[in-house]
């Protein structure tokens, strides 16, 4: 009996670990690049979901794959968008920079309950079909989250640690001023940054959205989520993102198992108040100054 | 009574230096741009802490404490880049550290409008109480600096290059002012990288080059010290003539 | 002695102000307010209704983010947790509406400290969406029925959470007339505090909190006393409007903790103009005719055959939010005023 909980708890856990990681390292890549909190991020979520039912219910055979591709390199290029219209004319004013994503994440949630509707839908898995291990059963949807996601965490790693991009992308993270006496072009970096942050919401959308459903507001619960991931982790941290993501994903998993589910909905915060009190770098954040 | 301590070591811009000021002294610290002059004072100011090292102030340690709580202690620094609130008038800037719980205790007695206009006379910026600080020139701005300073009711005051920038003829406004604030009983430390400028101003001078302490002394000591010309030599001729 | 002599400045300053073109058309607008119970009209009195509880939290934020600098994402929070101990206290406390009102804006404030000084102690942008994550947490809480169910089971007789809130609050009076007169009180005197409060001493301090926190600290100013300070004083003015919007509506919701609602407060202020507590009013204004006609327009067939939903207020408001933001910073307050006066000197033949 306890067996079989045990082990849908961390598979659970693990699922929801692994596209939270997703989505808070997208998230902290911009924090730790840019110096922005995106309130946008959770649009990419629910733009890229909205493609990919739209494409889904509307194009008959190959809708699912149809949506895939398009949905990813709609959000994406919209990533790259938000930068240019957005953040990059709006660079003097913190403030309104946080205000207009802000103000995009409605625009979003608005636009599809409109375009579409705002019902919520489901959504069928990539491969039906599940197999058992020790009386539990593991869809292979799950098998591929875990697989695609852990794949895409590690190419990132590479690419921010190994490519040309990648160290310019660590020194305008380092130091803005400094990368562009060096000849880099921050803007254009900035972009990117905000376009790799959205391929991620984008992918784990296309991963989790067969999982959970289709609404205008699922966005806000990502944004939650990738925040307080991201306090944890400490912000501009991408290992800890990653660590924080699978820390709040199995105690979620476990509260939602072996206590009582109204608890789970109450950690991000008590995380994010906890961390701020006792010590808001978070885990893995570099030292602030007074 | 009691008096300043500084040592501190580590952080790579400051390089185990040790000081002691007393009260009512007049001092200057030098050294070439760089040379970690305005890290003592961050040190000092409790806007940033040292990785090791202890500072005391009138008998207390003052080592980490948060800026204001320092500022209400008496010791008060101004910046080598001019920080005013922009967008206020020159009496709202003053009124700002007059509000300080320390500067509150002097300042309401008289109103602290009235205690403001009175710092800002002192300060030769009264004629301009109403105007924003966004539209004066330099010189104005450094005495605004001071000003704000004041407000607070300080014991310590440390003045960080408020020299740079300046014309002759403001030049010469400031170091008036600053003297006066000294034979009022202000105890005054002030930072500059041209020894021209603090020669003729300050009885004892201490000399720092990269992060390290140099030389302590009365100023004509210090200028012809060996160590003190090398490091200035060294930059080129940023060197003072006695 | 003294007070008269503080009277006496009063009227001076009042007389001062009349006399400009800002003072003449406040009072104006003023009047038009309150001679809105004449129409009998339940529908305009109602819409007025919300106007001047909207004002009061969009204020109540504008004095936050205008005056002191902080942006708060979380406003909700202070509607919500006031409009359920509002209803709860008067429903099932029998409390009369002002001290439900009082103590339900109290209570408010309390949750808001939880995120709000381990927020404001630091320096960084925590406040923004640490205060938006405890609304969206909030509204999960209160919709849970699991949690209805238990506290049923633990305080008979009463109702907190679920979906359907707590309803059946009754109005301020019976007659509306009279409830509309008392929230326009209710609002004046918030307002002429907040704009009181701006203009003071305390007020200076805030802005230089706003304009260099660092260097207020370095003038010995203690900014998370004062940041907390601030937070209290924005979140008591909220919970306000969330009280008097809960005895609107007659009852609340856990829709009152949507994001949507920290949207409203910073449309509407943002509209207006930051750091000018008129501004919120003017863009509690334009917020809330300009939603109704939009909703009504969305009702119209003809319309909705042309345009589809995309009428819908949020819709066409966080565009408005995006252009305003990106092209008029500073809000709409001071330009239309200026046309206001140009025109009005227009007129008088300047």
């Amino acid at each position: 009996m306890m067996f079989d909980t045990i082990l849908s708890f961390l598979i659970f856990g693990t699922i929801q670990g692994s596209i939270y990681a997703l989505l808070a390292m997208g998230f902290s890549l911009v924090y730790g690049v840019g110096g922005i909190l995106n309130q946008a991020h959770g649009a990419f979520y629910v733009i890229t979901a909205y493609i990919f039912y739209s494409c889904y219910i509307n194009i008959p055979q190959y809708g699912y794959l149809i949506g895939i591709i398009i949905a990813l390199i709609a959000t994406t290029l919209i990533g790259g968008l938000i930068y240019l219209l957005l953040i990059k004319p709006l660079k003097e004013s913190h403030v309104g920079v946080v205000i207009v994503t802000f103000a995009f994440a409605f625009f979003i949630e608005r636009f599809v309950s409109i375009a579409v509707d705002s019902i919520y839908h489901n959504m069928p898995y990539l491969i039906v079909g599940y197999f058992t291990v020790f009386g539990v059963n593991i869809q292979y949807q799950y098998i591929i989250i875990l697989i695609v996601s852990l794949l895409l965490l590690a190419l990132i790693s590479l690419f921010i640690n190994k490519l040309k991009i990648g160290k310019s992308i660590r020194a305008v993270a380092q130091d803005p001023e400094a990368a562009s006496l060096m000849g880099i072009n921050v803007d254009r970096i900035l972009a990117y940054t905000l376009m790799i942050s959205a391929f991620l919401a984008s992918v784990a959308a296309i991963l989790y959205v067969p999982v959970e459903t289709v609404a205008p507001h699922i966005g806000w619960t990502v944004l939650l989520n990738s925040f307080s991931i991201v306090v944890l982790g400490g912000l501009g941290s991408l290992h800890g993102s990653v660590i924080g993501a699978f820390i709040i994903a199995y105690s979620r998993s476990f509260t939602n198992y072996f206590i009582d589910p109204v608890f789970s909905a109450l950690i991000p915060i008590i995380v994010i108040v906890v961390m701020l009190v006792l010590r808001p770098r978070g885990l893995f954040g570099k030292k602030e100054i007074k | 009574m009691k008096n300043l301590t500084k040592k501190f070591a580590g952080l790579t811009a400051v390089n185990d230096m040790s000081f002691e000021i007393h009260r009512g002294e007049f001092v200057g610290l030098i050294g070439p741009n760089g040379a970690g002059k305005t890290t003592i004072f961050n040190l000092i100011s409790g806007i940033e802490s040292p990785t090791s090292g202890t500072i005391r102030f009138d008998g207390r340690d003052i080592t980490g404490m948060s800026t204001h709580k320092i500022v209400n202690l008496g010791l008060v620094r101004t910046f080598q880049l001019v920080r005013s609130f922009k967008f206020m008038t020159l009496l709202d800037n003053i009124n700002v550290s007059c509000l300080s719980s320390r500067g509150k205790k002097i300042a309401k007695d008289y109103g602290i409008d009235e205690y403001s206009s009175t710092i800002l006379a002192s300060v030769g910026l009264i004629d301009k109480a109403r105007l924003p600080p966004v539209i004066l020139p330099h010189g104005d701005l450094r005495k605004l600096q001071i000003g704000k300073a004041l407000g607070t009711n300080p014991q310590l005051l440390l003045l960080d290059e408020p020299f740079s920038g300046l014309s002759h003829e403001e030049a010469v406004n400031i170091t008036d002012l600053i003297r006066s604030l000294h034979s009022d009983g202000v105890t005054v430390f002030v930072t500059g990288h041209v020894l021209r400028e603090l020669m003729g101003l300050v009885p004892r001078v201490i000399a720092m080059h990269q992060g390290k302490f140099i030389a302590d002394g009365p100023p004509k000591e210090v200028a012809n010290n060996k160590i003190v010309l090398e490091a200035y030599l060294g930059r080129g001729g940023e060197f003072a003539r006695t | 002695m003294k007070i008269n002599y503080e009277f006496h400045d009063f009227k001076i300053y009042f007389r001062d102000w009349i006399g400009t073109f800002r003072g003449k058309l406040t009072v104006l607008c003023l009047i038009g307010l309150i001679l809105i119970p004449l129409t009998g009209n339940n529908y305009i009195i109602g819409i007025f209704n919300t106007f001047m509880i909207f004002t009061i939290f969009a204020a109540s934020w504008d004095f936050l983010a205008g005056f002191v600098g902080q942006v708060s994402f979380g406003h909700a929070i202070f509607l919500g947790i006031a409009g359920y101990a509002t209803a709860f206290t008067i429903r099932f406390l029998n409390f009369p509406w002002w001290t439900a009102l009082i103590l339900g804006a109290v209570i408010a404030v309390l949750f808001g400290l939880i995120i709000g000084v381990p927020a404001l102690r630091l320096k960084g942008p925590y406040l923004a969406l640490g205060t938006l994550a405890m609304s969206l947490i909030l509204y999960q809480l209160f919709l849970m029925g699991s949690l209805a169910i238990l506290w049923e089971n633990t305080f008979p007789g009463t109702i907190m959470f679920g979906t359907d809130g707590i309803g059946q609050v009754p109005p301020i009076s019976p007659n509306p007339g009279i409830s509309y007169l008392i929230i326009f009180l209710i609002m004046c005197v918030s307002l002429i505090v907040l704009t009181h409060l701006g203009k003071s001493k305390l007020g200076t301090i805030f802005k230089s909190i706003r304009d260099d926190e660092t260097g207020a600290k370095a003038s010995g100013i203690n900014t998370t006393k004062y940041k907390i300070l601030a937070f209290m004083i924005s979140g008591f003015f909220a919970g306000i409007a969330g009280g008097l919007y809960t005895i609107r509506l007659s009852g609340v919701n856990p829709g009152s903790f949507q994001a949507l609602y920290s949207f409203y407060a910073i449309i509407m202020a943002s509209v207006g103009g930051l750091a000018t507590i008129s501004g919120s009013a003017l863009g509690a204004f334009i917020f809330v005719f300009l939603g109704e006609i939009l909703r009504l327009l969305g009702d119209n067939p003809n319309i909705s055959d042309m345009f589809g939903g995309f009428t819908e207020p949020i819709f066409i408001f966080s565009i408005i939010l995006i252009l305003i933001i990106r092209f008029a910073e500073h809000g709409l307050l001071k330009p239309v005023l200026e046309h206001l006066q140009d025109l009005w000197d227009l007129l008088l033949g300047r």
